[in-house]
């Protein structure tokens, strides 16, 4: 406990400088931006400032985006509740109850109780990832190569499960991303693979230019395809904002509840913050004395699930930081960072560099105050960057992607695989692969291949001794749990549904 | 009749299979190892090994038709402007084929107008100014502010200078 206080005292020292505390407000201001704005997610701002953290040193890299990864769900519940058009995937949930509460004439209360359960979730995921991130730390120094390559192949199933659309392409996608992640020199025999002679390749595909045509290039073109269209926004008056005390009492418990659950969801691998908006809005209709009031415009809709996708985030931070494996896309662009500023990211990384860990943290507090303090009197200004056109954003978008990618190799090949990642990018999306297990199975890959080898040579090649190991054989039954109990259920449900009993009751 | 989406679904699942095969091949050129001590083509050869499976059964299951793949089919689009993603796509892609020659501002100034016209056409005195103003502007903040390293000639180290060193 005095290690955690002497920790964060020492953090919030780092994260009070005054260049930290402007590069927490940054993040703050463009992770709201990028979450006002449809399609740009917090990930997509990452990608494009990825290479810009390059003139920062570390810290100062992990604050920017925890900045920006807090700002972005904070902004999209903005418009969400506006506009009923979610900024981003983890609110779109908020839009059924919170527009609902906008055409009542309640939309500020909605926002304040947005950002109020934001700012509650941030503080317990916060905390819950200091006692959380410390504890596994402490057991992760004692795992193996066994132990990590287990990690990386659950969470990697755990993926495929959980990243929506179809398990088959969910599949394709990580072995796709996993091939990626073997071009370049073989770093333990030095041996070229797939590079074609070409000496840029050696190095490897960079995670920076296939992240950003994915995420960046991919998106501007599926926006662009359709033809412009404007938005009414909705005034909201600052003396508006304020809830009853009828709607903070049914607001509050549902904040906790939605920070608990948002944290717990954010430690799985997948779209966590997504999941943990879903789960909270279901658990909190469940628990409701008022159920009915569901979807039309009840208040704890509103709180449970902005508090969840808040938590998560935090949740989030969890494995990267204690095992260095990230499970979440976002969490892959902050280890980016960390491996362009030449950290490894691991169980030592708190030990070693607890100054940025700790400030880290002590930043995420100071962003959430920001954050609440920002937004809700400067609302209508972040509402109003809607109205730029789109066909003067898209390209501002293309041109940022193109020198983010350059700057930080000066490499033409780069660039080039950023206009095919793109087109790959459009491609996959519109045929409805998801682009997140291709770029996490791409960083964690390699991670699995070092670990696999590793523990082959010390095991003697004994793939039993790696398997019955007790941390992995719980991992690995745990993940086949999860992965095959609801296909079980499935398989058992159709199989119901042909009984004959079932046809005569479902046709009377 | 094979819809303008079935056929797309078909020739994304037939190029995932190439590539997947492509890959698998590509592996066994690589040392394998033994369990004991794997060597650099022991994960490629695994990866393609599965990659290969994933993608036959997704062709099957494309082949077999909108059904089993367990999408709906969409109504046909209406009004896509595929000029524009074509468009950007070229953009992108001629690129990194015109930054070193024609240097920062100018290759910056060509994309970004076109990008423009492609997305706002008519207006073509304004899409060049504001082109214009976005390859100045992204220069100053990435060069100057930032320090990005950016392919420069004699226009580019003339805005450099102004305001004096950083």
């Amino acid at each position: 406990m005095v290690e955690i206080a002497q920790g964060l005292l020492a953090g919030f020292a780092t994260a009070l400088k005054p260049l930290y505390l402007y590069y927490a407000l940054l993040g703050a201001i463009l992770g709201t931006i990028t979450g006002v704005l449809p399609g740009l997610g917090p990930l997509g701002a990452m990608a494009i400032l990825l290479s810009f953290t390059l003139s920062m040193d570390a810290t100062g890299a992990m604050i920017l985006f925890a900045g920006i990864y807090y700002g972005a769900m904070y902004g999209g519940s903005t418009t969400s509740i506006l506009l009923n058009i979610p900024g981003e995937a983890a609110s779109v949930v908020t839009c059924i109850d919170g527009y609902k509460m906008a055409g009542k004439g309640r939309a500020g209360a909605a926002l304040t109780v947005a950002a109020a359960g934001s700012f509650v979730a941030g503080t317990i995921s916060i905390l819950g990832l200091m006692v959380v991130a410390l504890f596994l730390s402490d057991i992760a120094l004692r795992f193996g190569p066994a132990e990590f390559f287990a990690i990386g192949v659950c969470g990697l199933l755990l993926l495929a499960r959980l990243s929506g659309g179809s398990l088959l392409q969910s599949f394709i996608m990580i072995l796709v991303g996993m091939a990626l992640g073997t071009v370049g020199v073989d770093f333990l025999t030095g041996t070229e693979r797939f590079t074609f002679g070409n000496v840029e390749l050696g190095q490897g595909i960079d995670f920076l230019p296939v992240a950003m045509g994915i995420f960046g290039i991919a998106e501007v073109l599926t926006t662009v395809e359709e033809k412009e269209s404007f938005q009414t926004v909705q005034k909201v008056r600052i003396r508006e904002l304020l809830p009853t005390g009828q709607e903070w009492r049914r607001a509050l418990p549902a904040m906790f509840r939605g920070s608990l659950l948002g944290f717990l969801i954010g430690l799985v691998p997948g779209p966590s913050p997504v999941i943990a908006t879903f789960v909270s809005y279901i658990s909190e209709k469940r628990f409701s004395k008022n159920p009915e009031e569901f979807g039309e415009g009840a208040i704890e809709a509103v709180a449970g699930p902005e508090a969840a996708n808040n938590a998560a985030v935090g949740g989030a931070y969890v494995p990267l930081f204690a095992l260095g494996i990230p499970f979440t896309p976002a969490m892959a662009m902050v280890l980016g960072t960390l491996m362009l500023h030449g950290l490894t990211p691991g169980p030592n990384l708190i030990k070693e560099k607890s100054d940025l860990f700790w400030a880290v943290i002590a930043s995420m507090y100071i962003g959430n105050f920001m954050l609440i303090v920002l937004n809700l009197p400067l609302v209508n200004v972040f509402v109003s960057i809607l109205r730029v056109p789109k066909n003067i954003l898209m390209p501002v978008i293309v041109i940022i992607c193109m020198i983010g990618v350059y700057s930080v190799n000066s490499s033409l090949l780069d660039l080039l695989l950023l206009a095919v990642f793109g087109l790959v990018g459009y491609i996959l999306r519109a045929e409805g692969f998801q682009a997140a297990p291709l770029i996490l199975a791409m960083v964690i890959g390699p991670m699995l291949e070092t670990s696999l080898r590793q523990a082959l040579n010390i095991t003697g090649g004994n793939i039993t001794e790696m398997i019955f190991r007790p941390i992995c054989l719980s991992l690995y039954i745990l993940a086949s749990l999860t992965f095959f109990v609801p296909l079980l259920m499935k398989l058992i449900r159709r199989g119901k549904k042909r009984t004959p009993a079932h046809r005569e009751r479902v046709l009377g | 009749m094979i819809t303008n989406s079935q056929r797309r679904h078909k020739i994304i699942a037939l190029f995932l299979f190439g590539f997947s095969l492509f890959y698998f091949l590509g592996s066994f050129r690589l040392k394998m190892g033994n369990l004991k001590n794997p060597g650099p083509g022991f994960i490629p050869v695994a990866i393609g090994f599965f990659l290969v499976a994933f993608t036959a059964l997704y062709v099957f299951r494309v082949l077999r038709g909108p059904s089993s793949t367990g999408k709906k089919e969409m109504p046909p689009a209406r009004d896509k402007n595929y000029r524009a993603i074509a468009g950007i796509l070229l953009c992108t892609a001629v690129y990194p084929f015109i930054l070193e020659p024609l240097n920062f501002i100018f290759s910056t100034l060509i994309v970004c107008f076109i990008m423009l016209l492609l997305l706002r056409p008519g207006k073509i005195l304004f899409s060049f100014l504001l082109s214009l103003a976005m390859a100045v502007g992204a220069f100053l903040i990435f060069a100057r502010l930032f320090g990005v390293g950016l392919p420069s000639g004699f226009l580019e180290v003339f805005l450099f200078r102004i305001g004096g060193p950083t």
